[in-house]
């Protein structure tokens, strides 16, 4: 694919959550590969199963009710789904870190920030623990703490949500993670903290070489920060492509529609476009392709209500779920 | 002066001084806790509050010590684990100015290992090399007789132990403040070294059943799904047994020491606050701090006892309270029906019990002053539960 190689593929996944309603197949047959160094993004509405496959890599999935059912995840050569539990916390951490949605309550309230990022130093780096209290005041000005000496010893309450989100970040970069899987990390934050944090996560990036898994479903950080981009619509990837391509023109329906839904600079006058309908439930997914409800070219289409198309690679680095692909395909 | 506090300031509050500050807000807590610490006086000070020998006595010429030569393994024990106790409180105190909160808990945490280490291994040491001695003499006779002078006695002079069938069952006077048993000895002196034993059981039956129940609770709490299943049904099990009549049934097979009963209450009485930290954990399990801590692979050890056990200790906290409370007063019950400690130690329950003697006389102090006991102390352990139970949790004080 490039130079660089591959760190992480996921290949087949599924993922279905066991409740008393039914089964709930939240993550079905994804796959893709993130190259070293680079930033995958995970785009998609609140349901989709974006959370769930960046779980599935931490093996995080509460079980029960969830289990991933089949596929591989494989991580600089070893599937993760076939470590042992030592083994996993090996890399837990270590090797992958992940940032959470919600910095308010990610954070241990009884121990100081401080504290929190030097158990992690201490664990995964075996550094005393004089050592590891410096590195993480070290790390707290890395990630742009002012004054980190002064608040390392502070408690997680006496700190703004952009703070605890930076000191998440501290805390998981701590151990220089080859992947850092960051779950939607400016969601909670307003938006002047937005873009300072993924700042923040650009600079880590360039300083420590890792890659970035970046689950979001705001297109405007996917576009501007992203290389490669997956597309999920109810429990599947309906497009995968890099971010430039994909942004300049977008294949599936639903991305079609998606992107026609933002407000571009010097668009003004006109209401929004929308996608009509609304994300199915992962109870109760349609047949056949899971978008056609709410697609406008195939609605009336028999194959679509039926079939359920498979990923396929249309052009060089540009895959789509979509049975209306003949008009893209390079001849 | 001035930068310490400045630094203090800067440092914020502590949970700890948190709950603190609202549990003193109230001056019926200060009370009931100034109770509380009253008795634990008491029992640590008994051997010399009340005791049939003298602290010094002069025969023929020389000076002797009779009282500190009686000291027996037992109260060198109590005698170290109160002043290691009370150092370790002093560096808690000290602990919050000069510490850093940041390692402020690890520091507690290497301390109170430290303090229980040193009373661990003291207690061997004093068991095995403090021998148990025996004196008999009766210096009051020798002192009435003038054979001895100078002597100055314990503010009760007798013992517990000692018998005087000459002052059988009295009704409380000059010479015996709350009266006599049915075999003479002091009401009040057997009073004051009953405490010892009431407060030891509370303590000791308490840290087994908290332990257990932690311990239990975390794990059924953290995995959930089966565990948790076949886990709660034994709790259950457990909790369908009437303990009462259970202790009793096991006190019954076992000799009567302290220490079975302790155990034996310990092993009983865990199913609430397993009950308790189970709740907890599985509200906890899904807060993003703990899936963080798992995220950077953190020992499940960790995550149990490091993470979640102090986001969540604050029920045992004051369970363990109420779980005092309760065992004194099992205890209590069991002296009093004949299964506790054999005479002569001394029990409050068993005092009560020879309210009515043999004769069939109702003796009303020997009912009265036990059963004020009793009620003190476990009121004082009840309300004492309670205050740190709204100061931990303020909510639940809107509420009742």
């Amino acid at each position: 694919m490039s130079e660089n190689g591959i760190l992480l593929s996921i290949g087949g996944l599924s993922v279905f959550f066991f409740t008393e309603e039914g089964v709930a197949k939240a993550v079905q047959d994804v796959s893709f590969s993130i190259e070293m160094g680079k930033t995958f993004a995970l785009v998609g509405e609140s349901g989709c199963g974006k959370s769930v496959t960046a779980l599935s890599i931490m093996r995080l999935v509460p079980a029960p009710p969830g289990k991933i059912v089949s596929g591989e995840i494989v991580f600089k050569g070893r599937n993760l789904l076939t470590l042992g539990e030592s083994q996993m916390r090996q890399v837990r951490g270590n090797k992958i870190a992940m940032i959470f949605q919600e910095p308010m309550t990610s954070l241990n309230p009884v121990y100081t920030v401080g504290n929190q990022i030097a158990e992690a130093i201490r664990l995964h780096q075996r550094k005393s623990t004089g050592q590891a209290w410096s590195d993480a005041v070290e790390m707290l000005g890395k990630v742009g703490i002012a004054d980190p000496a002064q608040r390392v010893s502070e408690y997680p309450h006496q700190l703004s949500g952009g703070m605890r989100q930076r000191v998440m970040i501290a805390m998981a970069v701590s151990c220089e993670p080859q992947l850092l899987i960051a779950d939607e990390p400016t969601t909670a934050l307003d938006v002047t903290i937005q873009a300072q944090i993924l700042d923040l996560l650009d600079e880590l990036q360039e300083q420590n070489r890792m890659s970035i898994l970046l689950i979001t479903h705001d297109l405007g950080v996917v576009a501007e920060r992203a290389d490669d981009v997956a597309v999920m619509y109810a429990s599947r990837i309906v497009e995968v492509g890099d971010s430039q391509s994909l942004f300049a023109e977008p294949l599936h329906p639903y991305t079609q529609g998606l992107l026609k839904s933002l407000p571009r600079l010097g668009f003004s006058g006109k209401r929004l476009q929308t996608i009509p309908g609304s994300v199915p439930e992962p109870l109760h997914f349609p047949s056949g392709c899971k978008f056609h409800p709410r697609c406008p070219t195939g609605c009336s289409d028999k194959k679509c209500q039926t079939m359920e198309p498979a990923l396929r690679e249309v052009r060089a680095g540009r895959c789509v779920a979509c049975w209306h692909t003949k008009g893209y395909e390079e001849k | 002066m001035s930068r310490e506090s400045q630094k203090e300031s800067s440092w914020g509050v502590s949970y700890g001084q948190l709950v603190w500050r609202e549990f003193t807000k109230s001056r019926l807590n200060v009370f009931w806790l100034i109770v509380i610490i009253f008795l634990f006086i008491v029992a640590v000070l008994a051997p010399f509050l009340a005791n049939d020998k003298p602290f010094m006595i002069r025969i023929d010429g020389k000076l002797y010590f009779p009282l500190f030569r009686d000291l027996g393994p037992s109260d060198y024990s109590i005698f170290l684990a109160a002043v290691v106790v009370l150092a370790q409180l002093l560096l808690t105190w000290r602990n919050r100015k000069c510490i850093e909160p940041s390692i402020r808990g690890q520091v507690l945490w290497r301390q109170i290992c430290i303090s229980s280490s040193i009373i661990f291994i003291g207690v061997i040491l004093i068991f095995v090399f403090v021998p148990r001695r025996l004196d008999a003499t009766d210096y009051e006779s020798m002192v009435a007789s003038g054979k001895a002078s100078d002597a100055v006695f314990a503010p009760i002079p007798y013992g517990y132990a000692r018998t005087n069938l000459k002052v059988r069952e009295q009704t409380p006077n000059v010479e015996h403040w709350l009266g006599t048993d049915d075999v003479g000895s002091d009401v009040l002196c057997r009073l004051i070294h009953g405490s010892r034993i009431s407060l030891s059981v509370g303590f000791v039956a308490v840290g087994i059943s908290s332990v257990i129940g932690v311990v239990i609770g975390a794990i059924l709490g953290y995995f959930g799904g089966k565990v948790d299943f076949v886990g709660m049904r034994i709790v259950e099990i457990m909790m369908a047994i009437p303990v009462f009549f259970l202790i009793i049934t096991i006190v019954a097979f076992f000799p009567r020491s302290l220490l079975n009963i302790m155990i034996i209450i310990g092993i009983t009485s865990w199913t609430g606050d397993a009950r308790f930290i189970r709740a907890e954990f599985f509200k906890l399990r899904k807060q993003d701090f703990v899936q963080a801590a798992v995220s950077l692979g953190l020992p499940l050890r960790s995550i149990l006892f490091r993470h979640m056990l102090p986001n969540g200790i604050a029920p045992v906290l004051v369970n363990a309270t109420f779980g005092i409370a309760g065992a004194i007063f099992i205890e209590a019950a069991l002296s009093f029906l004949g299964f506790g400690v054999a005479p002569p130690t001394p029990s409050w329950g068993q005092m009560l019990s020879l309210g009515v003697s043999t004769t069939g006389r109702f003796l009303w102090w020997l009912t009265l002053f036990p059963g004020l006991a009793i009620f003190l102390t476990v009121l004082a352990y009840n309300l004492v539960g309670e205050g740190l139970r709204d100061a931990i949790d303020p909510r639940l004080r809107k509420a009742a």
